[in-house]
């Protein structure tokens, strides 16, 4: 529907989505599913299980796109597609790079201290 | 008819002295009412506050790389990072929801020979959907590799290549690593603290070669010296704890 009203975002590259609530609720899920190897009280995880469970919410009990749009307050619905796959692929290189361990080495002594 | 002129002239002169006072004395006047308030550059606590708060939101995401968090006093947020998490850290910046620092607009590098590791790497992101800006350090020497952040940013190859050339840090998985600015057959990295300012070599056309030759640097004169240090002290605010004169053991048991 937003596909017959909407002929283009506006934005050079992206291009208008035909069915944005499919496409969103798909990555959604993804994403949480990616999130579940991660610790339960890693920061990554407690944050972004938050702010997708919540947009998810709003994608499932919203069906008009504009309504939507407003509701998740991030700009257009292709946007926030394209948020949502940036996520995806970030939620995917946390858990390889484990980066919820405590810090790798610590700088040597006076390394940030300016002036000298 | 020039009497009568100069006379005007005068006198105009003489009113517009008038008016200089008057005015000088209203600014004195206005200078001592508003002299509680002194001319600094004004706060903004709101802003500093959002910055540090998104610098710990970092932190705690990413305990594993992130060594220091700072916002400085112009409201720049700095994290300074372990160089191995160089690719992470960036890569949670651009593709997190809440950060989405999608431009690199800088990478740099500092040099400080006193330091243990003397080069510092400095990215500059920015974040055109928050309207934010956010600064990334990292360090290593002149022997170590950094991984390259072309994978992450397509902006940073022509910077690597440029911090290659001037500052000789090595880039590892850097696609055309090789020199930007200096001429063809240049030695060296000009930007080092150790790279004479006059440089090694210099170019002139030869007449009877026919072509620009390079020959060692000549300099008529000698280098002056001069002293830069000033008499007044650069930063006050910083000031390290004074050493306090220690006596050693030996000259106790001495005694």
């Amino acid at each position: 529907m937003a596909g017959l009203l909407k002929k283009t975002t506006g934005l050079v590259g992206l291009a208008v989505s035909q069915n944005p609530h499919e496409r969103l609720g798909n990555l959604y899920v993804k994403i949480l599913s990616c999130l579940q190897r991660i610790p339960q009280d890693a920061a990554y995880r407690k944050y972004t299980e938050q702010l997708i469970s919540e947009r998810f919410n709003h994608v499932k009990t919203e069906p008009d796109v504009g309504k939507l749009e407003k509701k998740i307050n991030a700009g257009q619905i292709e946007e926030v597609i394209a948020q949502a796959e940036a996520e995806l692929s970030l939620s995917r290189k946390m858990v390889e790079w484990k980066a919820w361990e405590p810090l790798i080495e610590e700088a040597p002594a006076n390394q940030w201290k300016w002036p000298i | 008819m020039a009497a009568s002129l100069v006379r005007f002239v005068r006198s105009g002169f003489g009113r517009s002295l008038n008016v200089a006072r008057q005015s000088a004395a209203i600014v004195q006047t206005r200078s001592t009412t508003t002299e509680s308030r002194p001319t600094v550059r004004p706060k903004d606590p709101v802003t500093h506050s959002q910055l540090s708060e998104f610098g710990e939101y970092v932190a705690e995401i990413l305990p594993k790389y992130v060594q220091q968090v700072q916002v400085t006093c112009f409201n720049e947020l700095e994290i300074m990072v372990h160089p191995e998490g160089i690719i992470p850290v960036l890569t949670f910046l651009k593709d997190h929801t809440n950060a989405q620092f999608r431009n690199l607009a800088d990478l740099t590098a500092v040099d400080i020979p006193s330091k243990q590791n003397r080069f510092e790497i400095v990215y500059n992101l920015l974040s055109l959907h928050y309207n934010s800006r956010i600064r990334v350090k990292t360090y290593t020497d002149e022997l170590t590799p950094l991984d390259s952040s072309v994978p992450v940013f397509q902006a940073s190859n022509w910077y690597e290549r440029e911090v290659w050339d001037m500052f000789g840090v090595f880039f590892t998985n850097h696609p055309d690593l090789r020199r930007i600015l200096t001429d063809y057959g240049f030695e060296g990295h000009p930007f080092r603290k150790d790279f004479p300012l006059s440089g090694y070599v210099e170019v002139r056309y030869d007449d009877e070669v026919k072509r620009v030759v390079a020959e060692p640097v000549e300099l008529a004169q000698e280098f002056r010296k001069f002293d830069l240090n000033s008499p007044w002290e650069a930063f006050p605010a910083y000031r390290g704890p004074k050493d306090a004169p220690k006596l050693e053991s030996g000259d106790k048991s001495e005694k």
